[in-house]
């Protein structure tokens, strides 16, 4: 529907022509439109780090202490992984825009992979937490564990929101491989690429929640004792 | 004879040929509208009817026929259909889809797939809602605001009542994203936005608190369903959390949501009142600027709904504070609306008859808003039926009304047909009666203590839940008949023209009536203010097929 | 911004800086907490996650050159910052009800 479209031209009383912006074929709208969702998505995690911030401001130096046992070096890596994984799809929307579809579907993959391994990071992450107690309804999270609420608070945060985050990043998968279907199909091409583009975008919103949950949670027991605020 | 939009239409997945198949599929913005009016108004009817039942045990003190379980699931029935599934879908899902569009010029909204998807959504959170009513223990006792700890410990189908209220709230994001793009990108060339008619401009700042308050909410419930299933904490007193938390996050989205539900009345308003009033609207500026206001000082008050939760003074001083400020520019767009009619030529129909109701009753329900809006009024106010009365003036008498005064005024538009306007009249003054008898009372009986949610009462408050019950079928008389009404209109009525009330704004330019699929023959050049009248009469008129001006 | 002309190397550039950047920044993030601003390693983190932030907005996300799109998005962000000022900020320091609290008494810790 979109690649037959012909826009309308109005004329005001001068007889100047004018035209005529429709819903069909309008690259900006669209991109207007994702980034609109973008910031619900803020919104969302918004509210998460304002739970934490709350508690965090209850329990200063439990954050602390339940900060420093996890895995920063995991988490560190993931971080650097998804970072690259940014690259892989800006560049691969890149190559899109100047023509070099087969170097964009190969980007894409790459992405793909990336965030497949940081999924794989978490698993391997959350399976040492469990191992040591520190899971969802497990030994020390149950209400009658004898660890301070400040730390149990921290945990339940962390799990949620890190949760939440890797299913965005399934869905990222997900969406990724739909992507390369439609351009199989011919439906995204360097000229009528907006799909690409707000794929990307959600990539990069993807990375950016991340930007902030892993210092949050990683590295504010880093360092000394007092390490904190 | 030319085509109009029920003839023919666009559909989202090929061309069916059945007419149900076009319905269940079609894009179109107007029949989306008329697909979200036709469930959300038999939603509305059973919320009424709950009502009804909870007003007839109410009726006398004691137990009659239903225990204090039943009532504690009956309210919070009520209350989840008339927010979450008709009030805050509601005017945008009904009027933003069918008339917005239309009034700027555009073909459609800028995602009218989207706009499908999200029809079906809305339609997949009420099955979610309605099936919470069938299963284990039905529907949930919490109210709608599911605080916490109760939700968390109640066994009743608290979890789906929150995945249905999330499911929605994604409905209501989609389409205030939708309405956002749409009003930034399709206005009909020369249309600034102060050239915006103001029921655009109510619909504009709608969508920004659908787009950024839904969210908050959104994760609320989220949080809500992770604490009930995986024990995360967060509102847990046994392991730290705060339950008052939950009430913060919950009331985050929930204040900004009743913004939400009346800034798209007001812009009804705003377009009734000069169209029948024959005369230029007062202060466009002021009435559009405070459309904006309201929606982003909407975002700074919702601590207002916690005052007897144990917030520090200081925070409660600063949400009261707040919360007198964003009745200002309320306060303006009334002075702006009388203003209006002040030496304008008044025409005294239906639409008319609602919107002048609503201005008396809505300023009843702001100014009892801003009585408890004072923390030591409300301290003992709080949860009685004085804050259940000021509510349903403001969203019944106010919102539902204006929704009402819509309907009146743009029915001609969707239907190319009149309704009898002297039986609409006597319908609204059946329901105006009835509803003031049946809210009235109860601003009494909560300052005298009445507690709100009670399934029993002490006997002193009897009278006025006896005067409330006679309001309440009186009210549900009117209602019947004002539908009623509209039936018999829609099926037999007179023939409309395309503007039947002599108004100036666009939609009221289409070439036939009811309006043809792709909208207006040809998207006019804008070079002129939306309510331009010159002695009762408008000014700018329109060659239909080639929408040039020709005055 | 005009999509069909595509400066490849130039924009290839810009990522590729750009990566640099975060990299770098991620490794501060790792040895801030022994370098500097140790007592207030949470502001130092923070900081350091608006900076990278900030990148991948402009350059990545292309949210230079966007005026429409910045004003949203410096409109939503003043949104939740201001969400957590008032109610962090305002609410908490001035915690009126602590000693009674259950879950702030520091006894039930």
């Amino acid at each position: 529907m979109g690649h037959e479209y012909v826009p309308e031209i109005a004329t005001d009383r001068d007889g100047n022509q004018h035209e005529v912006q429709g819903w069909q074929g309008d690259f900006y709208g669209g991109k207007l439109g994702f980034w609109l969702f973008m910031l619900t998505e803020v919104m969302m995690f918004g509210a998460m780090f304002l739970a934490l911030a709350y508690y965090n401001s209850l329990h200063g130096q439990d954050f602390i202490d339940a900060s420093a046992t996890l895995n920063r070096w995991l988490g560190g890596f993931n971080t650097v992984i998804l970072l690259i994984s940014a690259l892989t799809m800006g560049l691969g929307l890149l190559k899109m825009r100047a023509g070099d579809v087969k170097g964009a579907k190969l980007m894409i993959w790459a992405t793909i992979i990336l965030a497949a391994i940081f999924l794989g990071v978490k698993a391997v992450e959350w399976t040492m937490e469990y191992n040591h107690g520190i899971f969802l309804m497990h030994d020390k999270l149950l209400p009658e564990s004898s660890l301070p609420f400040g730390q149990k608070l921290f945990f339940g945060l962390y799990f949620s929101m890190t949760g939440l985050h890797g299913f965005h990043i399934i869905i990222g998968i997900g969406i990724m491989l739909w992507l390369l279907k439609r351009i199989n199909a011919g439906k995204v091409t360097p000229e009528h690429h907006i799909l690409h583009w707000n794929i990307a975008l959600y990539w990069d919103i993807v990375h950016l929640i991340w930007v902030f949950v892993f210092p949050y949670f990683y590295m504010i027991g880093a360092g000394g004792a007092t390490g904190g605020h | 004879m030319s085509k109009n939009y029920f003839d023919e239409t666009h559909c989202a997945i090929g061309h069916p040929k059945s007419t149900f198949m076009q319905w269940m599929l079609t894009i179109d913005h107007k029949r989306i509208g008329i697909m979200y009016a036709a469930v959300m108004f038999t939603f509305f009817f059973v919320a009424v009817f709950v009502a009804l039942a909870m007003r007839l045990e109410l009726f006398a003190p004691g137990a009659q026929y239903m225990d204090g379980d039943t009532f504690n699931q009956a309210f919070t029935l009520h209350g989840v259909i008339m927010i979450f599934l008709f009030i805050i879908p509601g005017i945008p899902a009904i009027f933003g889809n069918i008339v917005m569009p239309l009034m700027i010029g555009a073909k459609d909204v800028s995602f009218p797939r989207l706009n499908w998807f999200t029809f079906w959504l809305y339609i997949a959170g009420c099955i979610i809602a309605l099936a919470s009513l069938f299963i284990g223990e039905g529907v949930a006792d919490t109210g709608w605001t599911f605080y916490a700890p109760y939700s968390m410990q109640t066994g009743t189908n608290v979890i789906m009542a929150l995945v249905a209220a999330f499911v929605l709230g994604f409905a209501s994001i989609l389409t205030g994203l939708n309405f956002l793009v749409t009003i930034h990108r399709l206005r009909a060339p020369g249309m600034t936005f102060f050239k915006m008619p103001l029921f655009v401009w109510g619909i504009y700042a709608t969508a920004w608190i659908q787009l950024l308050a839904t969210p908050v909410v959104g994760i609320t419930l989220v949080l809500a369903i992770l604490e009930k299933y995986f024990g995360i904490g967060i509102f847990d007193p046994a392991k730290g959390g705060d339950p008052v938390l939950f009430q913060h996050l919950f009331w985050i989205y929930s204040h900004p949501a009743v913004y939400l539900m009346i800034l798209p009345a007001f812009g009804i308003m705003s377009e009734i009142i000069p169209t029948f009033s024959r005369k230029e609207v007062f202060g466009y500026r002021t009435i559009a600027l405070s459309s904006a206001s309201i929606a982003g000082i909407g975002y700074l008050v919702w601590g207002h709904h916690l005052y007897t939760s144990g917030m520090s003074d200081i925070a409660k001083s600063v949400f009261s504070f707040l919360t007198f400020f964003v009745a200002i520019p309320t306060g303006v767009k009334f002075y702006d609306w009388v203003a209006t009619m002040y030496q304008g030529k008044i025409v005294l129909k239906a639409p008319m008859m609602w919107a002048l109701g609503t201005i008396i009753t809505f300023a009843i329900g702001g100014i009892t808003g801003v009585t408890i809006t004072m923390i030591g009024a409300d301290i003992h106010l709080q949860d009685t039926y004085y804050t259940v009365a000021h509510f349903h003036y403001a969203i019944l008498a106010g919102v539902v009304w204006l929704l009402f005064a819509g309907m009146h005024y743009w029915f001609p538009l969707v239907t190319g047909r009149m309704y009898d306007d002297v039986k609409a009249k006597m319908a609204f003054y059946i329901q105006f009666i009835g509803f003031n008898l049946l809210w009235f009372p109860m601003f009494i009986a909560g300052y005298y203590g009445m507690p709100r949610r009670y399934f029993d009462y002490l006997p002193e408050f009897e009278v006025y839940h006896q005067i409330a019950f006679v309001g309440g079928v009186m009210t549900l008389v009117g209602m019947v008949y004002m539908f009623w009404i509209f039936y018999k209109g829609w099926t037999s009525g007179e023939k409309a023209t395309p503007n039947p009330w002599g108004a100036t704004t666009l939609e009221w330019h289409l070439p036939t009536s009811p309006p043809p699929l792709e909208n207006h023959s040809k998207v006019p050049y804008v070079d002129f203010d939306p309510y331009e009248y010159h002695h009762g009469e408008p000014v700018v008129k329109f060659n239909y097929e080639t929408m040039q001006r020709i005055d | 911004m005009d999509t069909n002309t595509v400066n490849y190397q130039e924009e290839k550039k810009v990522y590729y800086k750009v990566l640099v950047g975060l990299l770098l920044l991620t490794a501060v993030t790792f040895v801030q907490p022994h370098m500097f601003l140790a007592e207030s390693t949470f502001l130092a983190q923070m900081l350091i996650a608006v900076v990278k932030a900030y990148l991948i907005l402009i350059y990545y996300m292309h949210l230079k050159g966007e005026k429409l799109i910045g004003a949203m998005v410096w409109f939503a962000l003043a949104l939740v910052t201001v969400f957590f000022v008032i109610v962090i900020g305002i609410d908490v320091s001035h915690f009126q009800f602590g000693a009674e609290s259950h879950i702030t008494a520091p006894a039930a810790n």
